[in-house]
């Protein structure tokens, strides 16, 4: 992926790699808000690179997501510095040493001295040249060790006074030193290495350095990546990062969305080619059609030897046409939402792109230019077959999440006149005393509240007596006297509970108490988000805005 | 000075086209390479000796330095049991004196057994008595620990012998945690030995937090007991610690084992900084490394020039001095000065004073997020909105509250370049929270969603007011002075 890992923040990565070649500081902390995974990988990259004569440099890689646990650590440390790889054969044993078995990750103690072994092992076997042997330990995302190995922090910063060898570790974190540094100054300072957020021209680059490694070999017939149309993609770059900056600078997730968008993007210029070589060639065939001068592999050499690079009149239009596809593909990239491959398949440009970027190929005059995202696939309604009780029970329930159970009454009340409780707000008297302390943020900001069984199912019951008391669907053979005597039956079925359970058991419920707690109503909160049920409202015909307390 | 008289009044090099020669690059990196060499052994440099020299830091250290030599001498050589503390803030040196006076001593006709701990590492007993044993078996080649309590005895007659390589004990004896039971029989071993013995204790004070202070009662007790001229040889136990009040930790019982004996490490001198930053910067360049000695010659006066140009400069003074006297730590000043080097380069070949106050603000106090100005827009936007609901009073916010204000923004302004629809505004808040910028109050939790958790905002209005100027859009300009 880092094809040229110097390329970008090159400046700062030189310096790191000349420190490391000198005499290091002990302890080297880098600090990349945006992309720490491409600062370590362009690090290691500047540090393989460059070879020394004097220095016989041991170079390891550990990533602390991965070394969630101090044995893990070590092992990788330990294996990594000796280049010793754990073999199935072998009973994937650890580096144990030249010629003993001991272990080495059991403890710190251990694991200093294994590394005090190793490091005394490779001197001695690099020693016919007067060389300094020096480890460089490299740790990537070392905010979870934080997290996970907390204490391992303070020795493996002091490592090299503690083991008395030539040894820096490098710390790499989209964090701040401050925030993971260990209390009472036990750490030394690092030496610190800032590495700044990438400009346009830097990921401009970047994408280009990686168009470049994209490249095949041979290059025989014109492909997207053929270095041909570089200067294209150059220009597809500026416009991408144009259209991606106001969100993210990431130079991975720039060049995630630029897989996915420049295949489609240099189709019509690849449609054009092949068809102006088809006339060509018929053309060409017609003339020399008695002497067969060419053979059909000269035809695939001679693929790419009549591409011109298409004018400046022809590219704008290119990404005028594609530009809000960009934005679009970001929307749907950046949160992976769906994933380079399949987004690229979905919006492959239809056969009009090339009528309108290539005028030429028009055969009847479009309305009017549209821009090269197909029409977005709806994803499929996962609510839809759910029954008519279950939307019930779910916008019941996101009522009791969003209302305060107080406003109950008011809500949804009936009194004997069967007349309903207008709902009145209580407006907000001046109240001469100020209330001191942080002001409540409104439920709605907060998310879904935790309601007891018992609230949800009164709702339930005043929802389905105002919304769905069709007497043509009801029963008429049981006679019931008391007005919401049938509703009131209908709630306490045991569908209503199952229901409630396989809602549950599909997360769009979220049980809060313990299952195996008896004493009081189990409680629950609402799983879905205020736009479903509001899609599920409107189907029920429910007026779901006059129901809720605050309004959203 | 190596440098002849003759050769002094050479021309000085200039850059050609803003670029140092090319037969110079050579003597820049060799130049370079030596000054980072130096940093990292401070202790090797000779300073120039002037009369400011002797001043009340140095003397402190100085005697510090002779007490701390006479004190393992006695040990060493007329088998003293001694027990001091070497007490001094962070960089100032601790160890690299004792490192130096333990060289001293071991270059001497009997070699100590040296005995290393770290309050870092070893964090209760069993851990240390286990180092401990471990560390006597590499210098002395006996077992201690698997059955020292049968061994003791044998011990005295037949003394182990120091040349027998690693003996093939079984490796789990090192493994095995000994139980604390073993210490006292252990630490009576270190008198016993052939040679005398030295005990370091770094973070003294991290020792005194162990669960009844057993080590250090155990060694302190045998160092108190250590009878000169008995069969016996002698035992330093030396403390490392910054804090203060660490004999104040000691239990009553432990206090009265210790000698009392606390050797005090100052600080060096603003001066001693601007003689040390000189003899570093002025270290000299192999000679091996060139073939045309004309030109070395010629590089070192101009180098020296351009570093007396460099330090006789006022606002380097004023940095060295500003960072002087925000911490006397000497690995600041190497930080400070390593930074500077590394960045010379063929284009800029001699140190500046701004490159210096450049290195010295990054090391020095850290800005908290210098880069905030530089994030996407959507970032900015998200900033701006926490700013805001902390204008409407919220102390904690949710990313689903800052979505709607930033919405609203978009709704009411025509200027906004960014879509609302989409998750892409979500992933930036996670950027933000990965950077620390947003910082969770509560626990996650798996039942609440992730655009309800509640953040607070670590950056300060004034940072945000800061970071949009820099920006200079002005529609974002226009909503963060909304917020009044």
């Amino acid at each position: 992926m880092a094809s040229n890992p110097l390329l970008y923040h090159h400046h700062r990565l030189r310096e790191v790699s000349f420190l490391l070649h000198a005499s290091p500081s002990p302890f080297i902390f880098i600090n990349d808000p945006i992309s720490p995974r491409m600062t370590t990988q362009a690090v290691l990259g500047a540090l393989s690179s460059t070879t020394s004569t004097t220095i016989s440099m041991h170079l390891v890689h550990v990533n602390a997501v991965t070394c969630f646990s101090a044995r893990l650590l070590f092992d990788a440390i330990l294996n990594g510095l000796a280049q010793w790889t754990p073999s199935w054969e072998e009973g994937c044993t650890n580096w144990s040493g030249p010629n003993d078995t001991r272990r080495y990750n059991e403890s710190l103690d251990a694991f200093l001295r294994g590394l005090k072994t190793l490091y005394s092992f490779l001197h001695h076997s690099d020693s016919n040249l007067p060389r300094v042997t020096r480890f460089v330990i490299v740790i990537e995302r070392v905010e979870r060790l934080k997290d996970r190995l907390p204490d391992l922090i303070v020795p493996l910063t002091r490592l090299a006074e503690m083991t008395r060898i030539d040894v820096t570790i490098i710390f790499v974190s989209s964090g701040r030193w401050d925030d993971m540094r260990p209390s009472l100054g036990a750490s030394p300072d690092p030496y610190f290495v800032d590495i700044s957020i990438p400009t346009k021209e830097a990921c401009v680059a970047h994408l280009c350095s990686v168009f470049q490694s994209c490249q095949t070999e041979p290059n025989l017939s014109l492909n997207p990546y053929h270095p041909a149309l570089e200067g294209i993609h150059a220009s597809f770059a500026s416009i991408l990062c144009d259209a991606c900056f106001p969100f993210t600078n990431d130079p991975d997730e720039l060049a995630y969305a630029a897989a996915a968008r420049w295949p489609g993007f240099v189709q019509p210029i690849l449609d054009n080619h092949a068809m102006e070589r088809g006339k060509d060639d018929s053309n060409l065939t017609e003339r020399d059609d008695n002497e067969h001068l060419f053979t059909d592999d000269a035809m695939l050499v001679d693929d790419t030897h009549d591409f011109v690079t298409p004018p400046e009149e022809v590219r704008m239009r290119l990404n005028r046409y594609f530009k809000p596809s960009i934005t679009a593909a970001l929307e749907q990239l950046y949160p992976r939402f769906s994933n380079a491959q399949d987004w690229a398949d979905a919006n492959k440009p239809s056969p009009e792109a090339l009528e309108i970027v290539f005028p030429v190929h028009r055969v009847d005059h479009l309305s009017k230019p549209r821009i090269g995202v197909t029409v977005k696939e709806k994803p499929a309604e996962p609510y839809r077959n759910l029954t008519r009780m279950s939307k019930f029970i779910l916008i019941s329930s996101f009522l009791a999440s969003m209302n305060p159970a107080k406003s109950d009454l008011r809500m949804f009340g009936r009194g004997l006149d069967e007349k309903k409780r207008k709902r009145r707000r209580i407006t907000k008297a001046p109240s001469a005393k100020i209330k001191s302390g942080p002001i409540k943020i409104p439920q709605h900001f907060l998310g879904p509240a935790v309601f007891p069984l018992d609230r949800m199912l009164a709702i339930l019951g005043a929802l389905l007596e105002e919304n769905d008391n069709d007497d043509n669907f009801r029963p008429s053979k049981i006679d019931f006297s008391i007005p919401g005597e049938y509703t009131d039956m209908e709630v306490s079925r045991v569908g209503v509970c199952s229901t409630i359970i396989d809602l549950t058991s599909s997360r769009l419920l979220h049980r809060t108490s313990p299952v195996e707690r008896l004493d009081g109503p189990p409680m629950f909160k609402c799983g879905v988000s205020y736009d479903v049920v509001l899609g599920l409202a409107k189907e029920l015909d429910v007026p779901l805005q006059d129901l809720l307390w605050d309004s959203l | 000075m190596p440098t002849s008289p003759s050769k002094r009044s050479r021309n000085l090099i200039n850059l050609v086209s803003g670029s140092l020669p090319l037969q110079f690059h050579e003597c820049l990196n060799s130049q370079k390479y030596a000054i980072l060499h130096a940093l990292r052994n401070m202790s090797d440099i000779q300073l120039e000796n002037d009369i400011e020299d002797e001043d009340d830091m140095d003397r402190t250290n100085t005697s510090t330095s002779q007490n701390l030599d006479e004190l393992l001498c006695g040990t060493v050589e007329r088998g003293e049991g001694n027990s001091c503390l070497l007490l001094g803030p962070r960089g100032t040196g601790k160890t690299m004196m004792l490192e130096r006076a333990l060289s001293k001593i071991s270059s001497g006709d009997s070699p100590p057994v040296i005995i290393r701990l770290s309050g870092w590492l070893q964090q209760n007993d069993r851990l240390a008595m286990r180092e401990i044993a471990r560390q006597l078996r590499e210098q002395t080649g006996a077992s201690f620990l698997s059955a020292e309590v049968e061994e003791e005895t044998h011990d005295r007659d037949d003394e182990p012998n120091p040349f027998i390589d690693n003996p093939a004990d079984d490796p789990e004896t090192s493994v095995a945690e000994p139980s604390p039971t073993h210490l006292p029989a252990l630490i009576a071993v270190l008198p016993t030995l052939s040679r005398a013995s030295i005990v370091i204790l770094e973070g003294f004070d991290l020792f005194a937090l162990h669960a009844r202070q057993a080590l250090l009662y155990c060694l302190l007790d045998t160092a108190q007991s250590c009878r000169a001229g008995a069969n016996s040889k002698g035992l330093a136990v030396v403390g490392l610690t910054t804090r203060v009040d660490t004999i104040n930790l000691l239990e009553k019982r432990v206090k009265s084992r210790f000698s009392g004996r606390i050797l005090r490490v100052a600080p060096q001198t603003i001066n001693y900084w601007r003689r040390l930053t000189k003899a570093i910067l002025c270290v000299f360049v192999g000679e091996d490394a060139f073939t045309d000695e004309e030109d070395l010659a010629q590089w070192r006066t101009t180098w020296e020039t351009r570093v007396q140009q460099f330090l006789d400069d006022k606002s380097t003074l004023q940095t060295l001095s500003e960072t002087f006297s925000i911490t006397k730590d000497m690995r600041m000043l190497t930080a400070v000065l390593t930074s500077t080097v590394v960045t010379l380069s063929p284009e800029a070949p001699w140190p500046t004073s701004s490159q210096f106050l450049t290195s010295a603000e990054i090391h020095r106090v850290r800005p908290l997020y210098p880069y905030l100005h530089n994030l996407p827009y959507s970032a900015i936007c998200l900033l701006i909105a926490s700013v805001h609901a902390g204008t409407a009073g919220y102390s904690v916010v949710t990313f689903d509250m800052l979505h709607e204000y930033f919405r609203d923004q978009v709704r009411s302004s025509t200027a906004a370049p960014v879509q609302i629809n989409g998750g892409s505004i979500g992933m930036t808040f996670e950027t933000l929270v990965a950077a620390k910028i947003f910082v969770s109050v509560t626990a996650p939790s798996w039942n609440t969603a992730k655009e309800f958790t509640k953040y607070i905002c670590v950056v300060e209005r004034e940072d945000v007011k800061k970071a949009v100027d820099k920006g200079g859009m002005i529609p974002l300009k226009k909503w963060l002075n909304k917020a009044q």
